[in-house]
């Protein structure tokens, strides 16, 4: 009984086990990118899984050299994504250094270069030698959760909402059945029914017509109105205007001036009329202007 | 008035309370060179008289990694057997031959030359670990049984000494 127990809790706890590591990131390594030469593409290399962010570079090489040479060697990837490498460590063997030796290399590559930057990979050498022996071995991270929907454990996740096709449906016409045979009644009832709907249809199409012309006709009537309109009341202003000229013309003619002597009716008391002083004082003021304006010319 | 009393009092209890304290200071000085058994030698046994790491004789050869932290601070001193650490009872002379050559390295430019700059005393080589990083060196050890007599029969162990020597 206890063991039935104990074989169910662990049953229980271990999809859940699985499925926290399931999102977890793991690390790797390559197999040796220079085991068939000194160049490799990367496609080769790498696997498959999205979400792969190489982080370093061991390698290891002999060097073949003559004492007194001095070589260069490049470990490198080009950059796919651009121009130049990715990545390029440079070892250098100077002179002194013996021929044989062999070199082990951890090189740190930054994270975060997207795997498709990671172009052909080779071993270039500088210089009188040769290298031996080569290893290249990348490490990398797997992180699964780079694509969100690989897992609901991860942040991101959305609930995924099928794509529902969307059923293209035929209108079955019975009529246009070649396998549907119609006795002689029934296609004399289709092509009256027809004849209804195109006459009704036509009728319609003469009535909006219609309509049409009726709403024209009454926008230019409502034109001509107003033009009319102005015309009579201008013209009966007209004649108002001549009959109250007229009107004011004829007092005169109707009137009758009686003959005889008209006498002045204002008489001069005194006779004598004094100058204005107020005139006076500005005719001299202008007289004496004068005089300086005529003085001026000779100053 | 109140101050002085204050203060009087809290000398007071000051003097009460006086006591020495010694305060401990302690550190911890990291290595920063490590030495490892990277690969430990084996003894081919090519004729009855003789007992070699050499490859070729069925041995292998021992190598030892120098990891170093701080460039140009230590001397790597690698000292072949002289003699067998447990051995069965031997009743002549052994005569040892021994050397140490880089095997690997984690830098060509500042490690490539530790080679040719290497000093040889006796049994002992001596290399200046003038680049941080690591070195592999690989030895070689031959011994010799006296007036070429057959080696008993049983299990011969010896030991290399690698030393890190501050400058």
């Amino acid at each position: 009984m206890l063991k039935k127990l104990l074989l169910m809790v662990g049953l229980a706890c271990l999809p859940s086990y699985s499925y926290s590591e399931s999102i977890a990131p793991y690390y790797g390594t390559t197999g040796n990118a220079a085991s068939t030469g000194n160049s490799w593409s990367m496609e080769g290399v790498l696997p498959t899984p999205p979400g792969l962010d190489i982080n370093g570079v061991i390698y290891d090489y002999t060097i073949q050299k003559n004492v007194d040479d001095s070589v260069n060697v490049h470990i490198q990837n080009e950059n796919a994504a651009g121009t130049g490498y990715i990545f390029r460590e440079t070892d250098e063997w100077q002179s002194g250094s013996l021929g044989g030796t062999e070199i082990r290399k951890v090189v740190p590559v930054a994270p975060g270069i997207p795997r498709t930057s990671w172009g052909q990979g080779s071993i270039e050498v500088d210089g009188n030698g040769s290298v031996q022996d080569p290893s290249v071995v990348y490490m990398y991270k797997v992180d699964p959760c780079y694509d969100p929907q690989f897992d609901p454990n991860c942040p991101g996740y959305e609930i995924p909402v099928p794509v529902i096709a969307t059923p293209e449906i035929e209108i079955y016409d019975a009529t246009e059945d070649e396998y549907v045979s119609l006795s002689t009644e029934e296609l004399i009832l289709l092509e009256e029914n027809e004849e209804i709907l195109e006459d009704e249809e036509e009728k319609e199409k003469e009535e909006a017509e219609k309509r049409k012309r009726q709403l024209r006709l009454e926008q230019a009537l409502s034109i001509v109105d107003n033009s009319e309109m102005f015309a009579n009341s201008f013209a009966a202003a007209q004649q108002l205007a001549a009959l109250d000229a007229a009107t004011r013309v004829s007092q005169y003619y109707s009137l009758t001036i009686p003959g005889g002597v008209y006498n002045d009716t204002q008489v001069l008391v005194d006779k004598k009329i004094d100058d204005n002083k107020q005139g006076l004082r500005n005719g001299l003021a202008q007289q004496l202007l004068h005089e300086q304006m005529i003085q001026s010319q000779y100053d | 008035m109140y101050k002085k009393l204050f203060l009087s009092i809290i000398f007071s209890l000051g003097t009460v309370g006086a006591f020495a304290v010694d305060v401990p200071i302690s550190g911890n000085v990291q290595s920063r060179c490590i030495i490892t058994t990277d690969t430990p030698g084996v003894y081919g046994n090519p004729n009855a008289y003789t007992l070699t790491t050499a490859t070729a004789d069925g041995g292998v050869l021992p190598v030892v990694r120098y990891d170093v932290t701080l460039a140009d601070a230590y001397y790597a001193e690698i000292t072949t057997p002289t003699a067998f650490s447990d051995s069965p009872s031997l009743s002549d002379t052994v005569t040892w031959t021994g050397s140490t050559e880089v095997q690997s390295l984690s830098d060509a430019t500042g490690m490539g030359s530790y080679e040719t700059n290497k000093v040889t005393f006796g049994q002992t080589t001596q290399y200046d670990l003038t680049a941080s990083g690591s070195t592999w060196f690989k030895s070689t050890s031959t011994a010799t049984y006296g007036g070429s007599k057959a080696f008993p029969g049983g299990t011969y162990t010896a030991n290399i000494e690698a030393i890190c020597v501050a400058k």
